[in-house]
């Protein structure tokens, strides 16, 4: 018997991670409520003038969906490891990092892509000019998948441990340091009529990059954490 | 051809060589690392001029920049023994790497701390978010992540080499961060204050600076000596020349 070809098996993952995801929808929008609740907490917590909640608008939506995500993080390996299909993943014929690359893929497009979907009316909602929006969107657009990419690596790593929602946090903060810095100052940017696209063109730079090596990297955590 | 050097290193691979070389090297390491920092002590406190502008306030640097030279010197230590360890499965450099990571982390918080001491009489401020400070305290989060991840796994030697692999990405990441770190802050504003660069420093004050810094080179080589040896005895804890060691302490 031959093996199916790369394309079918890379289809056939996305569609089943789609599926799954699909089946349990009340979990995509975890995130979203998620994000939200946090976007209300701030005009609570710092008071509700206009100019203040304007100023910090792009960094907390860019903040709070970053922390949305990493709360969605965890569970990328955790069913498949559970249920076994994960090592059936690794047994495949086909080579490992592209099928990692579309499950990463479909969690991006169950988690983020509602996150980016929404953070119009979180922008909004603290009153960020209506101009810089499309900023914003674009580098949502850059930076979640980006985040997707470095942090599947580090669930990967952690996907042998018990206890791993903490230690993902403390792993995958540092690393992201550059992403929040480059997307916000794009947004901050825009907002002073300063010219935005060089942070925007390092973080697709970065995403060109991190789109080659994240899956190699994380197919070859996962080979560690399991010790296949 | 002298190919007795290759295959001692190659030797010295094996723990209970390690173990045996660790031991008689590491008391040496302490002596000479303790010699060094009295002398650089007693140079940068004592015989140094104290600054014209920053009167005896500086002098914390003989602390401070050793500290952060070994801060990055360990993790770069630290990533060599992840790559040896990964790519040939060398168990000693799993060890090394992993027990350099506590070492290191220590540095940097004595860099972080003592920076702040210094900050205060001299910016007015404990803390402010300038590039290397930032950097520098990023460069603790990984360490803190390195330590963290080894300590996940039940398995030791699955941890070590899945917190190598995290060791090896934080590396790529490391000059990344400083630059854009670097970028963001020239973005609100010019960088206001500058350390002192070590090429335009005066001889009196460079000597015991370079003397620290070998002190605190040679202070980590010999903290690496009986961590690594610990960590062997618990790690080889079946093998037959442990329970050597343990029968010749036990019958003392």
């Amino acid at each position: 018997m031959s093996a199916a070809p790369l394309s079918r098996a890379c289809a056939a993952v996305l569609r089943r991670d789609l599926t799954l995801a699909w089946r349990r929808r009340g979990d995509i929008a975890m995130p979203v409520l998620y994000a939200l609740i946090v976007v209300t907490l701030f005009p609570f917590a710092l008071g509700p003038e206009d100019a203040l909640l304007q100023r910090i608008a792009s960094g907390v939506v860019l903040v709070t969906v970053l922390l949305a995500m990493l709360l969605a993080l965890d569970g990328l390996f955790r069913g498949d490891l559970e249920d076994g299909s994960l090592e059936q993943l690794m047994l495949a014929p086909q080579p490992l990092a592209p099928l990692l690359g579309m499950k990463i893929l479909a969690h991006w497009l169950t988690t983020a892509l509602p996150l980016i979907v929404i953070a119009p009316l979180l922008a909004g909602m603290l009153h960020l000019p209506l101009a810089v929006q499309p900023v914003l969107l674009l580098a949502l657009l850059l930076a979640t998948p980006l985040l997707s990419l470095l942090g599947a690596v580090l669930v990967a790593l952690t996907a042998g441990t018990r206890r791993s929602g903490m230690l993902l946090a403390l792993m995958l903060l540092p690393l992201c340091v550059p992403v929040v810095i480059f997307a916000a100052g794009a947004v901050a940017a825009a907002q002073q009529g300063l010219p935005w696209i060089a942070p925007l063109a390092w973080l697709g730079a970065a995403l060109a990059m991190a789109v080659v090596l994240a899956p190699l990297a994380c197919a070859a955590a996962l080979r560690i954490a399991l010790d296949a | 051809m002298a190919n007795w050097i290759p295959l001692w290193v190659h030797k010295l691979g094996s723990p209970p060589l390690f173990y045996r070389f660790a031991g008689a090297a590491r008391p040496w390491l302490l002596a000479l690392a303790v010699l060094a920092a009295a002398g650089g002590l007693y140079g940068g406190l004592v015989l140094a001029p104290s600054d014209y502008q920053q009167g005896d306030a500086y002098r914390i640097i003989f602390i401070h920049v050793p500290s952060a030279w070994m801060s990055l010197f360990i993790y770069g230590v630290m990533a060599v023994a992840s790559f040896v360890a990964l790519v040939w499965r060398v168990k000693l450099a799993e060890v090394v790497a992993m027990e350099s990571a506590p070492v290191g982390a220590a540095f940097t918080f004595i860099t972080l701390v003592t920076g702040s001491l210094w900050g205060k009489p001299m910016w007015g401020t404990w803390w402010t978010w300038d590039a290397r400070l930032t950097s520098e305290l990023v460069l603790l989060f990984l360490y803190l992540g390195v330590i963290g991840l080894y300590h996940a796994f039940e398995d030791r030697r699955q941890g070590a080499r899945a917190a190598a692999f995290l060791a090896l990405i934080g590396i790529v990441n490391v000059p990344i961060v400083h630059f854009s770190v670097n970028w963001w802050n020239t973005l609100h504003q010019g960088s206001t204050v500058r350390i002192l660069g070590p090429s335009k420093m005066a001889p009196s004050m460079l000597w015991p600076l370079l003397t620290m810094m070998a002190a605190t080179k040679l202070y980590y080589l010999a903290s690496l000596c009986s961590r690594v040896r610990a960590d062997l005895l618990a790690l080889e804890g079946g093998k037959d020349w442990v329970r050597k060691i343990a029968e010749a302490e036990g019958s003392r």
